[in-house]
């Protein structure tokens, strides 16, 4: 079994994209969110409805418990469906948790499917409080409950990714130190991704950056016969080279640098 | 080609942002400028070989979520359907809901038997025995219904009607959804909520013209049942079209068999709420109105003529074309 929660998704261009499903806890945090908008706006809706009703003396009760009994309509089966259409998959709590509602193959969803998986939400609330729903989630890879296997829909995670900057020595590397290194430097894939997720790492102190650093830099000096202070450096350096930064004895001819 | 993934980024982003910025420009695409659009294509492809050299390079998961994500959004962007059209009502209206109701005649003829004998059964009891009626529902609502079928016959003011109407949008939509919705459990909601509002009716129908006011109560009815009576079975035969894709699934997986009839559950669903709607209003102003009771039957006789040939004959020059 599978205990990742990213979906693959090819397209006729035969590229694979992943998404990321979301599960029960942040979808139950959005409904939570989505049910306090409607109970606000029922509540304006009521204080509207009390003083139009007052004006006219009579048929206030009426016009507030026809207009109540309107909104709760709308409000129970119509505000999903209403958002999810017109803002592509996403309702007021589905926006703060940074959800969205997607097809299958991660298109838009269409009225018609939003319609399906917000009517099924009967069935998934079974026997209460969408215990059904949970239940059947934990049964699939896409975490979807019937109404979305019905409609053949999923909710992705939508978190803003931003390129990350780049890597950069301080102070550039010198020609003294480069040259310590040998002419081709060959690193594994893993041990470069692990240098680089140290190097990336904001949150550590410099205390700790030193001491994981400490853990590995050892071994790499002894591979390459490299002897260094400053193990965070150290890395530094090789994950430069390894990514095919330039060294001091094999970078490429230039007018203003005179090779020795 | 052996760039490291900062000189990479450095060189490809501009083009991110720039594809970036054009999908957020406009949620659908194809509100873009012709020559955007395009442009738009263009980068997808970019984006798209950027994600595999990244992926194949092993650079950092920050990177290939960003990629990744990007082109995600521009595909769905591309590929997309409007999400929603105008028209797709009056398709709706005109075959998409008598065509899907027809196709499954078989589902709806079960759905009228599971509503109108335990109605016949529920009328011929209570007729009998107030015990039977007080079984089935509390002995104060049974009161209650007897006394307001008394009292009918005068009209209501028009601020009731206006409540009234409400309250029937609210409560037998809503029973109509939670009918079909629940026949999501093999179609086994879907038959308790027929056999339960169809012994409801009768029941209601028996005690009522047992206390001597079923003349009252016909007449009220009369006028809605044709629309409100006929949607209610609807649902319900939805909800069972919906549990049998899941147990008749021929060579396909449960859900690819019920995905299948989605469109025609989506029609059948639609269908009969708009159904309600005009249901609730007929309820709401119409039947509790001081027309003669001649008029409401006569009007009644020609929606129930008018609602079965809608649904017998709505759409049927266009229903030839291969369903889904």
């Amino acid at each position: 079994m599978r205990l990742d929660n990213t979906v693959e998704v090819e397209t006729p261009e035969q590229v694979c994209f992943r998404f990321r499903v979301a599960g029960p806890a942040r979808r139950a945090w959005a409904y939570l969110i989505d049910l306090a908008v409607r109970a606000v706006a029922l509540l304006v809706v009521e204080i509207i409805l009390l003083l139009a009703g007052g004006r006219h003396l009579g048929s206030s009760e009426a016009v507030v418990s026809s207009g109540t009994l309107l909104f709760l309509f709308v409000m129970e089966w119509g505000y999903f469906v209403a958002f999810e259409s017109a803002w592509n998959g996403t309702t007021p709590g589905k926006r703060v948790l940074r959800l969205r509602v997607v097809k299958e193959g991660g298109y838009p969803l269409t009225f018609m499917d939003s319609m399906l998986r917000n009517l099924l939400r009967t069935a998934d609330f079974l026997p209460v409080g969408y215990l059904l729903g949970v239940l059947v989630m934990t049964w699939d890879g896409r975490f979807a409950r019937l109404g979305d296997r019905a409609a053949g829909t999923m909710v992705v995670i939508e978190d803003p990714v931003k390129a990350a900057p780049a890597i950069s020595l301080e102070p550039p590397p010198s020609d003294a130190e480069l040259a310590a290194f040998p002419h081709r430097l060959a690193l594994p894939l893993p041990e470069r991704e692990a240098i680089e997720l140290l190097l990336r790492r904001r949150d550590l102190s410099p205390a700790r950056r030193v001491e994981l650093a400490e853990m590995l830099a050892p071994t790499l000096q002894r591979r390459f016969g490299v002897s260094s202070d400053d193990p965070v450096r150290f890395l530094a350096l090789v994950f430069h080279l390894a990514v095919g930064g330039s060294g001091a004895g094999h970078s490429p001819p230039s007018p203003t640098q005179a090779r020795p | 080609m052996n760039r490291t993934q900062d000189e990479f980024v450095a060189q490809r982003k501009p083009s991110w942002d720039e594809l970036d910025g054009l999908l957020a420009k406009k949620s659908l695409l194809y509100k873009l400028p012709p020559a955007s659009i395009s442009r738009v294509a263009g980068l997808y492809r970019e984006v798209c070989s950027d994600l595999m050299r990244a992926r194949s390079a092993g650079f950092s998961a920050e990177i290939i979520d960003l990629l990744d994500a990007l082109s995600a959004r521009t595909s769905a962007a591309l590929y997309s359907a409007p999400p929603y059209r105008w028209a797709g009502l009056r398709e709706l209206i005109l075959t998409g809901f008598p065509v899907s109701v027809r196709r499954h005649a078989r589902f709806l003829l079960v759905a009228v038997a599971l509503f109108v004998l335990p109605a016949l059964l529920g009328f011929v009891g209570a007729l009998h025995s107030r015990a039977f009626a007080i079984q089935v529902m509390p002995e104060s609502m049974v009161a209650q219904m007897e006394k307001a079928y008394a009292d009918m016959g005068h009209g209501r003011s028009g601020t009731t009607d206006s409540m009234m109407a409400s309250f029937y949008v609210y409560n037998n939509v809503g029973i109509a959804f939670r009918c079909f919705a629940t026949g999501l459990l093999f179609g086994l909601g879907s038959v308790f909520f027929l056999v339960y509002n169809g012994l409801l009716t009768g029941v209601v129908a028996g005690a009522v013209t047992a206390a001597g006011h079923g003349k009252n109560l016909f007449t009220f009815m009369a006028g809605h049942g044709a629309f409100e009576l006929t949607a209610i079975v609807i649902s319900g035969a939805a909800g069972m079209v919906m549990g049998y894709a899941l147990v008749d699934t021929g060579p396909l997986s449960r859900w690819a068999s019920l995905r299948l009839k989605a469109r025609d559950l989506f029609c059948m669903v639609m269908g009969a709420a708009l159904m309600l709607l005009i249901a609730a209003l007929i309820e709401g102003f119409w039947s509790p109105s001081s027309v003669p009771p001649m008029v409401k039957w006569a009007v009644a006789g020609l929606l129930y003529v008018l609602v079965l040939s809608y649904l017998a004959f709505a759409g049927r020059a266009s229903s030839r074309r291969p369903g889904p």
